[in-house]
Protein backbone atom coordinates (compact mmCIF):
# COMPACT_ATOMS: atom_id res chain seq x y z
CA UNK A 1 0.00 0.00 0.00
CA UNK A 2 2.72 2.74 -1.41
CA UNK A 3 -0.05 5.40 -1.24
CA UNK A 4 -0.25 5.37 2.33
CA UNK A 5 3.70 5.71 2.73
CA UNK A 6 3.33 8.86 0.55
CA UNK A 7 0.35 10.34 2.74
CA UNK A 8 2.52 9.55 5.40
CA UNK A 9 4.77 11.99 4.61
CA UNK A 10 1.86 14.67 3.83
CA UNK A 11 -0.09 14.20 6.56
CA UNK A 12 2.28 13.27 9.96
CA UNK A 13 2.87 17.14 10.73
CA UNK A 14 1.08 16.86 14.04
CA UNK A 15 0.99 19.90 16.02
CA UNK A 16 2.67 20.30 19.29
CA UNK A 17 0.53 21.56 22.00
CA UNK A 18 0.92 21.04 25.85
CA UNK A 19 -2.55 20.16 27.30
CA UNK A 20 -3.37 20.89 30.64
CA UNK A 21 -4.42 17.40 31.68
CA UNK A 22 -1.49 15.39 30.49
CA UNK A 23 0.69 13.96 33.34
CA UNK A 24 4.33 14.13 33.90
CA UNK A 25 7.30 13.29 34.63
CA UNK A 26 10.04 15.40 36.47
CA UNK A 27 11.76 16.28 33.17
CA UNK A 28 8.34 17.52 31.45
CA UNK A 29 7.58 14.83 29.23
CA UNK A 30 4.32 12.93 29.28
CA UNK A 31 4.20 10.48 31.69
CA UNK A 32 2.51 7.78 29.44
CA UNK A 33 2.81 5.30 32.16
CA UNK A 34 0.69 7.16 34.73
CA UNK A 35 -2.37 5.89 36.13
CA UNK A 36 -5.88 5.22 33.48
CA UNK A 37 -7.94 8.99 33.95
CA UNK A 38 -10.91 8.86 35.61
CA UNK A 39 -14.78 10.41 35.08
CA UNK A 40 -16.36 11.86 38.11
CA UNK A 41 -18.11 8.54 38.28
CA UNK A 42 -15.38 6.23 38.65
CA UNK A 43 -15.37 5.48 35.12
CA UNK A 44 -11.97 5.05 33.40
CA UNK A 45 -11.51 8.10 30.83
CA UNK A 46 -11.15 7.06 27.23
CA UNK A 47 -10.66 10.31 26.11
CA UNK A 48 -7.44 10.97 24.09
CA UNK A 49 -5.96 11.01 20.52
CA UNK A 50 -5.06 6.95 20.15
CA UNK A 51 -3.43 5.23 17.06
CA UNK A 52 -2.98 1.94 16.51
CA UNK A 53 0.43 0.41 17.68
CA UNK A 54 1.26 -1.93 14.85
CA UNK A 55 -0.12 -1.09 11.16
CA UNK A 56 -0.29 -5.32 10.18
CA UNK A 57 -3.94 -5.10 11.23
CA UNK A 58 -4.90 -2.68 8.82
CA UNK A 59 -3.69 -5.23 6.28
CA UNK A 60 -4.58 -8.82 8.25
CA UNK A 61 -7.65 -7.61 10.56
CA UNK A 62 -7.51 -12.00 11.58
CA UNK A 63 -3.56 -11.62 12.15
CA UNK A 64 -3.85 -12.64 15.45
CA UNK A 65 -5.39 -16.07 14.27
CA UNK A 66 -3.57 -16.01 10.79
CA UNK A 67 -6.71 -16.20 8.38
CA UNK A 68 -10.49 -15.32 9.55
CA UNK A 69 -12.98 -18.61 9.48
CA UNK A 70 -14.35 -17.74 6.13
CA UNK A 71 -17.41 -19.11 4.51
CA UNK A 72 -16.75 -20.46 1.14
CA UNK A 73 -18.13 -17.25 -1.10
CA UNK A 74 -16.27 -15.09 1.58
CA UNK A 75 -12.85 -16.78 0.70
CA UNK A 76 -13.45 -16.58 -2.74
CA UNK A 77 -14.59 -12.88 -2.56
CA UNK A 78 -11.87 -12.31 -0.38
CA UNK A 79 -9.05 -14.08 -3.33
CA UNK A 80 -10.52 -11.95 -6.03
CA UNK A 81 -10.04 -8.54 -3.70
CA UNK A 82 -6.55 -9.33 -2.77
CA UNK A 83 -5.57 -10.38 -6.18
CA UNK A 84 -6.32 -7.54 -7.67
CA UNK A 85 -4.37 -5.26 -4.84
CA UNK A 86 -7.49 -4.30 -3.14
CA UNK A 87 -8.15 -2.44 -5.88
CA UNK A 88 -12.23 -1.00 -5.42
CA UNK A 89 -11.62 -0.32 -1.84
CA UNK A 90 -13.87 2.48 -0.57
CA UNK A 91 -11.53 4.52 0.82
CA UNK A 92 -10.24 4.87 -2.82
CA UNK A 93 -13.60 6.57 -3.77
CA UNK A 94 -13.08 9.13 -0.13
CA UNK A 95 -15.23 6.80 1.09
CA UNK A 96 -14.87 5.80 5.11
CA UNK A 97 -12.97 3.00 5.99
CA UNK A 98 -15.31 1.24 8.50
CA UNK A 99 -14.99 -0.41 11.65
CA UNK A 100 -12.76 -1.60 12.78
CA UNK A 101 -10.47 -0.37 10.05
CA UNK A 102 -11.16 3.07 10.60
CA UNK A 103 -9.00 2.77 13.74
CA UNK A 104 -6.52 1.24 12.08
CA UNK A 105 -4.57 3.78 9.91
CA UNK A 106 -1.32 4.26 11.80
CA UNK A 107 -1.06 7.74 9.66
CA UNK A 108 -4.47 8.75 10.66
CA UNK A 109 -5.14 8.60 14.52
CA UNK A 110 -8.57 8.97 16.28
CA UNK A 111 -9.70 10.78 19.07
CA UNK A 112 -12.27 9.37 21.74
CA UNK A 113 -14.37 11.94 23.58
CA UNK A 114 -16.00 10.42 26.35
CA UNK A 115 -19.21 12.13 28.12
CA UNK A 116 -22.15 10.90 30.22
CA UNK A 117 -24.11 10.10 27.37
CA UNK A 118 -21.83 9.05 24.45
CA UNK A 119 -18.66 8.19 23.10
CA UNK A 120 -17.75 10.21 20.25
CA UNK A 121 -15.09 8.86 17.91
CA UNK A 122 -13.43 11.57 15.77
CA UNK A 123 -11.38 10.61 13.14
CA UNK A 124 -8.44 12.10 11.35
CA UNK A 125 -9.19 10.65 8.25
CA UNK A 126 -11.62 11.91 6.09
CA UNK A 127 -13.24 14.16 8.85
CA UNK A 128 -15.93 11.58 9.87
CA UNK A 129 -16.76 10.75 13.24
CA UNK A 130 -18.76 8.05 14.93
CA UNK A 131 -21.39 8.22 17.99
CA UNK A 132 -21.36 5.43 20.63
CA UNK A 133 -24.37 6.01 22.72
CA UNK A 134 -24.75 6.02 26.34
CA UNK A 135 -27.45 7.32 27.49
CA UNK A 136 -29.68 4.01 27.81
CA UNK A 137 -30.75 3.56 24.12
CA UNK A 138 -31.40 0.04 22.90
CA UNK A 139 -30.35 -0.54 19.45
CA UNK A 140 -33.28 0.07 17.18
CA UNK A 141 -35.07 -2.64 16.14
CA UNK A 142 -34.78 -1.65 12.25
CA UNK A 143 -31.73 0.13 11.14
CA UNK A 144 -31.19 1.64 7.59
CA UNK A 145 -27.92 0.01 6.66
CA UNK A 146 -24.86 2.33 7.03
CA UNK A 147 -20.99 2.05 6.76
CA UNK A 148 -20.33 2.88 10.14
CA UNK A 149 -23.47 0.86 12.03
CA UNK A 150 -25.23 1.89 14.93
CA UNK A 151 -23.67 1.51 18.38
CA UNK A 152 -24.58 1.36 22.10
CA UNK A 153 -22.44 1.18 24.76
CA UNK A 154 -22.31 0.22 28.45
CA UNK A 155 -19.11 -0.57 31.00
CA UNK A 156 -18.19 -4.15 32.70
CA UNK A 157 -16.17 -3.15 35.32
CA UNK A 158 -14.00 -0.94 34.10
CA UNK A 159 -14.15 -2.48 30.37
CA UNK A 160 -16.25 -0.04 27.97
CA UNK A 161 -18.50 -2.36 25.41
CA UNK A 162 -19.95 -1.33 22.50
CA UNK A 163 -22.13 -3.10 20.55
CA UNK A 164 -22.65 -2.27 16.53
CA UNK A 165 -25.24 -3.27 14.25
CA UNK A 166 -26.69 -1.91 11.22
CA UNK A 167 -23.90 -2.11 8.49
CA UNK A 168 -23.89 -2.45 4.81
CA UNK A 169 -22.25 -4.65 3.08
CA UNK A 170 -19.59 -2.37 1.36
CA UNK A 171 -17.45 -1.65 3.88
CA UNK A 172 -14.31 -3.85 4.18
CA UNK A 173 -12.58 -5.18 7.36
CA UNK A 174 -9.66 -4.43 6.40
CA UNK A 175 -7.47 -2.54 2.88
CA UNK A 176 -6.82 -5.83 1.36
CA UNK A 177 -10.92 -6.54 1.32
CA UNK A 178 -12.04 -8.74 4.20
CA UNK A 179 -16.04 -9.22 3.18
CA UNK A 180 -18.75 -8.66 6.00
CA UNK A 181 -22.47 -8.86 5.07
CA UNK A 182 -25.40 -6.69 6.75
CA UNK A 183 -25.34 -9.35 9.17
CA UNK A 184 -22.09 -8.52 10.60
CA UNK A 185 -22.41 -7.65 14.70
CA UNK A 186 -19.40 -6.08 15.81
CA UNK A 187 -18.44 -6.44 19.78
CA UNK A 188 -15.33 -4.04 21.29
CA UNK A 189 -13.93 -4.01 24.46
CA UNK A 190 -12.09 -0.89 25.01
CA UNK A 191 -9.79 -1.13 27.92
CA UNK A 192 -7.27 1.87 29.11
CA UNK A 193 -4.59 -0.27 30.55
CA UNK A 194 -2.68 3.05 32.00
CA UNK A 195 -2.53 6.58 30.82
CA UNK A 196 -0.58 5.71 27.35
CA UNK A 197 -1.98 2.55 26.08
CA UNK A 198 -5.71 1.22 25.44
CA UNK A 199 -6.38 -2.29 24.17
CA UNK A 200 -9.60 -3.31 21.94
CA UNK A 201 -11.08 -6.46 21.52
CA UNK A 202 -13.17 -6.71 18.51
CA UNK A 203 -15.20 -9.42 17.89
CA UNK A 204 -16.67 -10.16 14.73
CA UNK A 205 -20.47 -12.29 14.46
CA UNK A 206 -21.42 -12.81 11.52
CA UNK A 207 -22.86 -16.08 10.24
CA UNK A 208 -23.19 -15.44 6.74
CA UNK A 209 -19.69 -14.16 6.12
CA UNK A 210 -17.84 -16.39 8.76
CA UNK A 211 -18.50 -20.24 10.30
CA UNK A 212 -17.70 -19.03 13.84
CA UNK A 213 -17.31 -15.57 15.69
CA UNK A 214 -13.72 -14.46 15.91
CA UNK A 215 -11.86 -11.90 17.69
CA UNK A 216 -8.43 -9.50 17.09
CA UNK A 217 -6.95 -7.91 20.28
CA UNK A 218 -5.27 -4.55 19.34
CA UNK A 219 -2.80 -1.74 20.94
CA UNK A 220 -3.26 1.64 20.55
CA UNK A 221 -0.65 4.33 21.97
CA UNK A 222 -1.97 7.63 23.36
CA UNK A 223 -0.19 10.90 21.14
CA UNK A 224 -0.27 13.37 23.98
CA UNK A 225 0.20 16.93 23.24
CA UNK A 226 -1.47 17.49 20.12
CA UNK A 227 -4.13 17.43 18.21
CA UNK A 228 -5.71 15.88 15.15
CA UNK A 229 -5.30 17.49 11.87
CA UNK A 230 -8.14 18.49 9.11
CA UNK A 231 -7.76 14.99 6.37
CA UNK A 232 -10.21 16.41 3.40
CA UNK A 233 -10.20 13.17 0.86
CA UNK A 234 -10.88 14.90 -2.25
CA UNK A 235 -11.97 12.23 -5.17
CA UNK A 236 -10.09 13.74 -8.00
CA UNK A 237 -6.77 14.20 -6.58
CA UNK A 238 -6.45 10.91 -4.67
CA UNK A 239 -6.84 8.69 -6.87
CA UNK A 240 -4.16 9.18 -8.83
CA UNK A 241 -2.25 7.83 -5.75
CA UNK A 242 -3.72 4.64 -5.65
CA UNK A 243 -2.14 1.50 -6.31
CA UNK A 244 -3.56 -1.78 -7.99
CA UNK A 245 -3.85 -3.29 -11.25
CA UNK B 1 -31.56 24.65 -5.35
CA UNK B 2 -34.29 22.23 -6.49
CA UNK B 3 -31.32 19.43 -6.13
CA UNK B 4 -31.91 20.32 -1.96
CA UNK B 5 -35.68 19.08 -2.18
CA UNK B 6 -34.42 15.65 -3.68
CA UNK B 7 -31.71 14.89 -1.08
CA UNK B 8 -34.45 16.12 1.38
CA UNK B 9 -36.84 13.34 0.57
CA UNK B 10 -33.79 10.72 0.37
CA UNK B 11 -32.78 11.92 3.86
CA UNK B 12 -36.26 12.72 5.72
CA UNK B 13 -36.09 9.53 7.85
CA UNK B 14 -34.69 10.12 11.22
CA UNK B 15 -34.89 7.33 13.80
CA UNK B 16 -37.19 8.66 16.33
CA UNK B 17 -36.00 7.43 19.90
CA UNK B 18 -37.71 8.56 23.29
CA UNK B 19 -34.58 10.37 25.14
CA UNK B 20 -34.64 10.74 28.76
CA UNK B 21 -33.40 14.26 29.07
CA UNK B 22 -36.07 15.88 27.08
CA UNK B 23 -38.98 18.26 29.42
CA UNK B 24 -42.11 17.23 28.18
CA UNK B 25 -45.35 19.14 28.30
CA UNK B 26 -48.45 16.90 30.13
CA UNK B 27 -49.34 15.15 26.94
CA UNK B 28 -45.97 13.89 26.46
CA UNK B 29 -44.79 16.01 24.27
CA UNK B 30 -41.37 17.69 24.00
CA UNK B 31 -41.70 20.83 25.54
CA UNK B 32 -39.50 23.19 23.60
CA UNK B 33 -40.44 26.43 25.16
CA UNK B 34 -39.29 24.67 28.67
CA UNK B 35 -35.90 26.64 29.91
CA UNK B 36 -32.56 26.25 29.06
CA UNK B 37 -30.50 23.39 30.60
CA UNK B 38 -27.11 24.19 32.26
CA UNK B 39 -24.24 22.10 32.48
CA UNK B 40 -22.75 21.53 36.25
CA UNK B 41 -20.73 24.84 36.11
CA UNK B 42 -24.26 26.89 36.00
CA UNK B 43 -23.36 27.70 32.14
CA UNK B 44 -26.19 27.10 29.29
CA UNK B 45 -25.36 23.71 27.71
CA UNK B 46 -25.85 23.64 24.19
CA UNK B 47 -26.14 19.36 23.64
CA UNK B 48 -28.83 18.72 21.22
CA UNK B 49 -29.53 18.65 17.94
CA UNK B 50 -30.40 22.21 15.96
CA UNK B 51 -31.96 22.98 12.24
CA UNK B 52 -32.57 25.90 10.55
CA UNK B 53 -35.59 24.29 8.34
CA UNK B 54 -35.58 27.77 6.37
CA UNK B 55 -33.50 26.75 3.22
CA UNK B 56 -33.31 30.58 2.37
CA UNK B 57 -30.23 31.15 4.94
CA UNK B 58 -28.54 28.19 2.62
CA UNK B 59 -29.33 29.61 -0.75
CA UNK B 60 -28.45 33.39 0.30
CA UNK B 61 -27.14 33.97 3.66
CA UNK B 62 -27.89 37.45 3.34
CA UNK B 63 -31.04 36.93 2.00
CA UNK B 64 -32.91 39.20 4.31
CA UNK B 65 -32.18 42.39 3.18
CA UNK B 66 -28.44 42.81 4.62
CA UNK B 67 -26.07 44.87 2.42
CA UNK B 68 -22.89 42.28 1.46
CA UNK B 69 -19.94 44.76 1.46
CA UNK B 70 -17.90 42.99 -1.20
CA UNK B 71 -14.64 44.05 -2.24
CA UNK B 72 -14.56 44.25 -6.45
CA UNK B 73 -13.42 41.03 -7.02
CA UNK B 74 -15.50 38.75 -4.72
CA UNK B 75 -18.57 40.78 -6.01
CA UNK B 76 -17.25 39.59 -9.23
CA UNK B 77 -17.16 36.21 -8.16
CA UNK B 78 -20.50 35.96 -6.79
CA UNK B 79 -21.99 37.37 -9.73
CA UNK B 80 -19.87 34.87 -12.14
CA UNK B 81 -21.83 32.10 -9.23
CA UNK B 82 -25.10 33.39 -9.55
CA UNK B 83 -25.04 33.65 -13.33
CA UNK B 84 -23.87 29.56 -13.62
CA UNK B 85 -26.41 28.60 -11.03
CA UNK B 86 -23.65 27.58 -8.31
CA UNK B 87 -22.28 24.95 -10.46
CA UNK B 88 -19.12 24.56 -8.78
CA UNK B 89 -20.14 24.53 -5.39
CA UNK B 90 -17.59 22.23 -3.32
CA UNK B 91 -20.34 19.79 -2.18
CA UNK B 92 -21.06 19.33 -5.55
CA UNK B 93 -18.07 17.20 -5.40
CA UNK B 94 -18.22 15.66 -1.99
CA UNK B 95 -16.07 18.44 -0.76
CA UNK B 96 -17.25 19.77 2.64
CA UNK B 97 -20.13 22.87 3.67
CA UNK B 98 -18.08 25.39 5.23
CA UNK B 99 -18.24 27.56 8.26
CA UNK B 100 -21.73 28.64 8.57
CA UNK B 101 -23.27 26.81 5.51
CA UNK B 102 -22.54 23.37 7.03
CA UNK B 103 -24.82 24.07 9.82
CA UNK B 104 -27.31 26.06 7.29
CA UNK B 105 -28.30 22.62 5.47
CA UNK B 106 -32.19 22.42 5.89
CA UNK B 107 -32.26 18.49 4.77
CA UNK B 108 -29.30 17.47 8.07
CA UNK B 109 -29.25 18.74 11.21
CA UNK B 110 -25.94 18.94 13.38
CA UNK B 111 -25.54 18.12 16.74
CA UNK B 112 -24.02 19.90 19.37
CA UNK B 113 -21.97 18.31 22.43
CA UNK B 114 -20.51 19.97 24.90
CA UNK B 115 -17.97 19.02 27.48
CA UNK B 116 -15.75 20.55 29.71
CA UNK B 117 -12.69 21.02 27.39
CA UNK B 118 -14.00 20.79 23.89
CA UNK B 119 -17.91 21.27 22.12
CA UNK B 120 -18.02 19.16 19.04
CA UNK B 121 -20.17 20.05 16.27
CA UNK B 122 -20.93 16.98 14.51
CA UNK B 123 -22.77 17.52 10.98
CA UNK B 124 -25.00 15.02 9.89
CA UNK B 125 -24.16 16.29 6.08
CA UNK B 126 -21.42 14.31 4.96
CA UNK B 127 -20.79 13.01 8.29
CA UNK B 128 -18.14 15.82 9.42
CA UNK B 129 -17.48 17.53 12.65
CA UNK B 130 -16.06 20.51 13.79
CA UNK B 131 -13.91 20.94 17.43
CA UNK B 132 -14.14 24.06 19.04
CA UNK B 133 -11.76 23.43 22.16
CA UNK B 134 -12.16 25.42 25.13
CA UNK B 135 -9.23 23.84 27.33
CA UNK B 136 -7.71 27.05 27.31
CA UNK B 137 -5.21 26.96 24.16
CA UNK B 138 -5.30 29.99 22.03
CA UNK B 139 -5.51 30.22 18.22
CA UNK B 140 -2.29 28.37 17.17
CA UNK B 141 0.05 31.17 15.45
CA UNK B 142 0.65 29.00 12.03
CA UNK B 143 -2.32 27.30 10.72
CA UNK B 144 -2.36 25.11 7.86
CA UNK B 145 -5.34 26.38 5.57
CA UNK B 146 -8.20 23.95 6.90
CA UNK B 147 -11.85 23.48 4.78
CA UNK B 148 -13.26 24.16 8.64
CA UNK B 149 -10.69 26.00 10.36
CA UNK B 150 -9.13 26.04 13.68
CA UNK B 151 -11.93 27.06 16.42
CA UNK B 152 -11.65 28.15 20.04
CA UNK B 153 -14.63 28.99 22.41
CA UNK B 154 -15.10 30.90 25.44
CA UNK B 155 -18.27 32.20 27.59
CA UNK B 156 -19.62 35.80 27.58
CA UNK B 157 -22.08 35.65 30.28
CA UNK B 158 -24.47 33.06 28.69
CA UNK B 159 -23.59 33.66 25.44
CA UNK B 160 -20.96 30.82 24.02
CA UNK B 161 -18.81 32.51 21.58
CA UNK B 162 -16.20 31.09 18.91
CA UNK B 163 -13.40 32.29 16.78
CA UNK B 164 -12.26 30.31 13.83
CA UNK B 165 -9.34 31.09 11.65
CA UNK B 166 -7.33 28.87 9.60
CA UNK B 167 -9.47 28.92 6.32
CA UNK B 168 -8.74 27.42 3.14
CA UNK B 169 -10.12 30.12 0.31
CA UNK B 170 -12.18 27.09 -1.20
CA UNK B 171 -15.32 26.83 0.58
CA UNK B 172 -18.54 29.33 0.07
CA UNK B 173 -20.68 31.11 2.94
CA UNK B 174 -23.57 29.54 1.44
CA UNK B 175 -24.80 27.51 -1.37
CA UNK B 176 -25.39 31.00 -3.49
CA UNK B 177 -21.65 31.53 -3.40
CA UNK B 178 -20.83 34.46 -0.87
CA UNK B 179 -17.32 34.18 -0.99
CA UNK B 180 -14.55 34.51 1.49
CA UNK B 181 -10.41 34.62 1.06
CA UNK B 182 -7.83 32.91 3.38
CA UNK B 183 -8.16 35.68 5.35
CA UNK B 184 -11.41 34.67 7.11
CA UNK B 185 -12.15 35.12 10.59
CA UNK B 186 -15.56 33.59 11.54
CA UNK B 187 -16.77 34.81 14.74
CA UNK B 188 -19.98 32.72 15.97
CA UNK B 189 -21.85 33.71 19.04
CA UNK B 190 -24.28 30.65 20.38
CA UNK B 191 -27.41 32.03 22.38
CA UNK B 192 -29.30 29.07 24.03
CA UNK B 193 -32.29 31.00 24.55
CA UNK B 194 -34.84 28.28 25.85
CA UNK B 195 -34.70 24.61 25.93
CA UNK B 196 -36.29 24.54 22.19
CA UNK B 197 -34.33 27.68 20.30
CA UNK B 198 -30.79 28.72 19.98
CA UNK B 199 -29.83 31.94 18.02
CA UNK B 200 -26.44 32.09 16.29
CA UNK B 201 -25.23 35.68 14.94
CA UNK B 202 -22.32 34.92 12.60
CA UNK B 203 -19.34 37.99 12.12
CA UNK B 204 -18.04 37.44 8.66
CA UNK B 205 -14.83 39.45 9.06
CA UNK B 206 -12.45 39.35 5.90
CA UNK B 207 -10.84 42.24 4.89
CA UNK B 208 -9.67 41.02 1.22
CA UNK B 209 -13.58 40.13 0.40
CA UNK B 210 -15.52 42.61 2.35
CA UNK B 211 -14.76 46.17 2.85
CA UNK B 212 -15.90 45.71 6.63
CA UNK B 213 -17.23 42.80 8.94
CA UNK B 214 -20.70 41.75 8.66
CA UNK B 215 -23.13 39.69 10.59
CA UNK B 216 -25.99 37.82 10.34
CA UNK B 217 -28.86 35.77 13.04
CA UNK B 218 -30.05 32.39 12.08
CA UNK B 219 -32.18 30.64 14.33
CA UNK B 220 -32.12 27.42 14.92
CA UNK B 221 -34.84 24.77 16.19
CA UNK B 222 -34.41 21.76 18.73
CA UNK B 223 -34.71 18.41 17.61
CA UNK B 224 -36.49 16.45 19.98
CA UNK B 225 -36.34 12.64 20.62
CA UNK B 226 -34.28 12.25 16.91
CA UNK B 227 -31.14 10.77 16.23
CA UNK B 228 -28.68 12.28 13.23
CA UNK B 229 -28.60 9.61 10.68
CA UNK B 230 -25.67 8.61 8.62
CA UNK B 231 -24.62 10.79 5.52
CA UNK B 232 -21.69 9.42 3.58
CA UNK B 233 -21.11 11.28 0.31
CA UNK B 234 -20.61 9.44 -2.62
CA UNK B 235 -19.55 11.42 -5.04
CA UNK B 236 -20.41 8.91 -8.09
CA UNK B 237 -23.73 9.11 -7.33
CA UNK B 238 -24.24 12.16 -6.24
CA UNK B 239 -23.03 14.19 -9.08
CA UNK B 240 -25.51 13.75 -11.49
CA UNK B 241 -28.13 15.11 -8.71
CA UNK B 242 -26.34 18.65 -9.09
CA UNK B 243 -28.18 21.04 -11.29
CA UNK B 244 -26.01 23.72 -12.92
CA UNK B 245 -25.17 24.95 -16.27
Amino acid sequence: MLYHGIAALLLAQWVSLPLPNTPRTPDGKPNLAAPAPKMTDGKPDLTGIWRVSDGRYLQNIAADIGEAPFQPWAAALFKERAADLGKGRPSEHCIPHGIPDGMLVRNSPFKLVQTPNVLVVLYEEFNHYRQIFTDGRSLPPETNPSWFGYSIGKWDGDTFVAETVGFNDKSWLDDPGRPHTEELRVTERFRRLDFGRMEIQITFNDSKAFTKPWSATILFHLLPDTELIESICENERDRAHMVGK
Amino acid sequence: MPHLTIIGFLFLQWVNVALPNIPRTSDGKPNLNAPLPKTADGKPDLSGIWRNPDGRFLDNLAWNGIEVPFQPWAAALYKERQETLSKDRPSGRCLPHGVPDAMLVPATPFKLIQTQGVTLILFENQGRYRQVFTDGRDLPKEMQPTWLGYSVGRWEGDTFVVDTKGFNDQTWLDDGGHPHSDAYHAIERFHRRDFGHLDLEITIDDPKAYTRPWKVTVPFEFYADMELMESVCENERDTPHMIGK
